[in-house]
């Protein structure tokens, strides 16, 4: 395991004007584990306590509470060996933007233990990788979003990890980008880097990650592999809009439905799991035909973790910003 | 530990040699005022040549570079912590402490430049000093860095805010120019202000310039001012050396 997190907990004491303050649990007691080279997602909406989480495994934060062990090290009584070990990538990005890329890379090289001339050949390797030798002796400030970004991944790996730490790191990319960085995630997994990457876009768990927490209120409320979380939903995934007042009559005939696993209602639509959706979709139908139950609209997909998210929280994560 | 200490200092003297806009801008009010007032002190002065006169009003300009100049670095410091990067180099192995002292050597070594290119152009301008007194002056400005940035950078991270920084910064700027004596004489001032300013660092920075420039080693002023600077440069650097191991962890 290259993490084992036991109970972490963090209460923030926030400011609430004229010398009153106010307890804020960000986190509220979350177990982690992460098996060395893997891609771990800590999937959760804004505000669910990924950053709170993932700053405390790398030791920028102390737990009020748990305890931690990553890359081998306790982070209360080792930062310094656990950041030995690690790379980390804030949602800020943390690169000095005043400074070309290069410069960049090689001081935190040096920093690292290497000599200049090492220093400069492994940020040579890394301009090479990532694609950056063209834009390495401007300053940071002057280049575009997903090339910054590139550059903050870079410098994070300089030193070589075996543990990188990402915070939502294709916020605010373009589509692009974002397709750019997962492979170069993949392609970090390929070399035997493990990586915990938190975000709350649900494709980019489902794409990239070997396992993952799904936390809401600071609190785990999922935790497994992608497929293995979805198909303990069900495999499909029917939306329907039915029309005022047809939602309670619809729930209460579909659930009788032997292939229906479930029914959930969330706000206007009907959103009915079932196994096979495929070929059990037109006995849906003309089960709702025959309760004179009209359609308005209908749609199958299969199921996702944003079914995954609702059945644990009663939330849609989409909406749950 | 001294080998990250000057990995920073390079760093940080590249990126200034790369940009030097700030600290030429620093130099800038000052070299105003040499230019502009002395002139005006020097009629002021009862038999008083321009040679004299800048003996006499050049430490002050030197202060005040010390005062508009180093004591903003923290604000450039600010920007660092708003986008990350402090957070990041707090996570990475480098030895914490170093992320401060590289910065404020540089600060220092920035200020002992400036103060050469006022002091050059006071000479152009007409002053004779004493050499020697003008090194050791040279030895004080590098301690007042040493205060001026500690203090730049323990408040910044303390407030990590721009507009508290400044507020701080306007209160204290104006008493602190008026107390020093940069102006005029303090020996023109009333005699609660005479007091008050003993209190203040760069006033016995500016009487011990003013004794080293005459080539006087023997003026109280002296070891006054190298003591009580390198004491509150001790105290700020280990403040904010502190503020910044808390940054993180």
């Amino acid at each position: 395991m290259i993490i084992e997190a036991h109970g972490l907990r963090k209460t923030f004491t926030a400011k609430r004007g004229r010398g009153k303050t106010e307890q804020v649990e960000a986190v509220r007691g979350v177990d982690l584990e992460v098996e060395a080279g893997q891609i771990f997602a800590v999937l959760g909406p804004n505000g669910a306590g990924k950053t709170t989480t993932i700053r405390m495994l790398a030791t920028l934060i102390p737990p009020t509470a748990g305890t931690a062990t990553v890359a081998g090290h306790d982070v209360a009584k080792e930062p310094g060996k656990v950041r030995e070990n690690i790379g980390y990538v804030g949602q800020a990005g943390g690169v000095d933007e005043n400074a070309p890329g290069r410069d960049g890379l090689v001081l935190a090289a040096r920093l690292g233990g290497m000599s200049r001339k090492q220093a400069e050949s492994r940020s040579e390797e890394l301009l090479t990788s990532f694609s950056l030798t063209e834009f390495a002796d401007r300053p940071i400030k002057t280049l575009s979003g997903g090339q910054k970004r590139r550059f903050a991944l870079a410098i994070g790996l300089v030193n070589r990890p075996p543990l990188f730490f990402l915070d939502e790191p294709t916020t605010g990319l373009d589509p692009q980008n974002r397709a750019n960085l997962w492979d170069e995630v993949r392609a970090l997994r390929k070399q035997g880097t493990s990586v915990l990457l938190t975000t709350h876009y649900l494709e980019e768990a489902d794409a990239l990650c070997d396992r993952l927490v799904i936390i809401d209120h600071g609190l785990v409320v999922a935790e497994g592999r992608p497929d293995d979380l979805k198909k303990e939903i069900a495999g499909d995934v029917v939306t329907l809009r039915l029309g005022d007042a047809a939602n309670e009559p619809a729930q209460a005939l579909l659930s009788a439905e032997p292939y229906v696993k479930e029914v959930r209602t969330e706000d206007e639509t009907l959103r009915v799991y079932v196994d096979d959706g495929e070929h059990n979709l037109p006995h849906l139908l003309r089960a709702l035909e025959a309760g004179g139950l009209g359609i308005q609209s209908i749609s199958l997909d299969r199921a996702t973790l944003d079914d995954v998210f609702l059945r644990h929280t009663g939330r849609s994560l989409r909406d749950a910003d | 530990m001294f080998r990250h200490t000057m990995l920073f200092l390079g760093y940080e003297l590249k990126l200034t040699l790369r940009n030097p806009v700030w600290p030429l801008f620093g130099i800038l009010q000052p070299i105003l005022y040499l230019l502009l007032f002395a002139p005006l002190v020097a009629n002021t002065t009862v038999g008083g040549t321009m040679g004299d006169t800048l003996r006499l009003f050049t430490p002050g300009v030197l202060m005040m570079i010390a005062l508009f100049g180093s004591l903003f670095v923290g604000f450039g410091m600010i920007n660092e912590i708003r986008n990350g990067y402090l957070e990041r180099l707090a996570v990475s192995p480098a030895w914490r402490p170093a992320i401060v002292l590289g910065r404020t050597m540089r600060d220092m070594l920035v200020l002992v430049v400036q103060a050469l290119l006022v002091i050059g152009l006071a000479f152009l301008m007409g002053m004779r000093a004493s050499a020697p007194g003008v090194l050791v002056m040279l030895v004080l400005m590098a301690a007042t860095g040493l205060l001026a940035s500690g203090l730049s950078y323990g408040l910044a991270l303390a407030l990590r805010d721009e507009n508290g920084m400044s507020q701080i910064m306007q209160f204290f700027a104006l008493p602190l120019i008026l107390l020093t004596g940069i102006m005029l004489p303090m020996s023109l001032a009333p005699h609660w202000m005479q007091t008050v300013a003993h209190f203040n660092p760069l006033y016995h920075a500016v009487e011990a310039g003013r004794s080293l420039f005459d080539g006087d080693f023997t003026d109280g002023s002296i070891p006054l001012a190298f003591g009580l600077t390198l004491a509150l440069g001790a105290l700020t650097l280990t403040w904010s050396v502190s503020s910044m191991k808390k940054l993180a962890g």
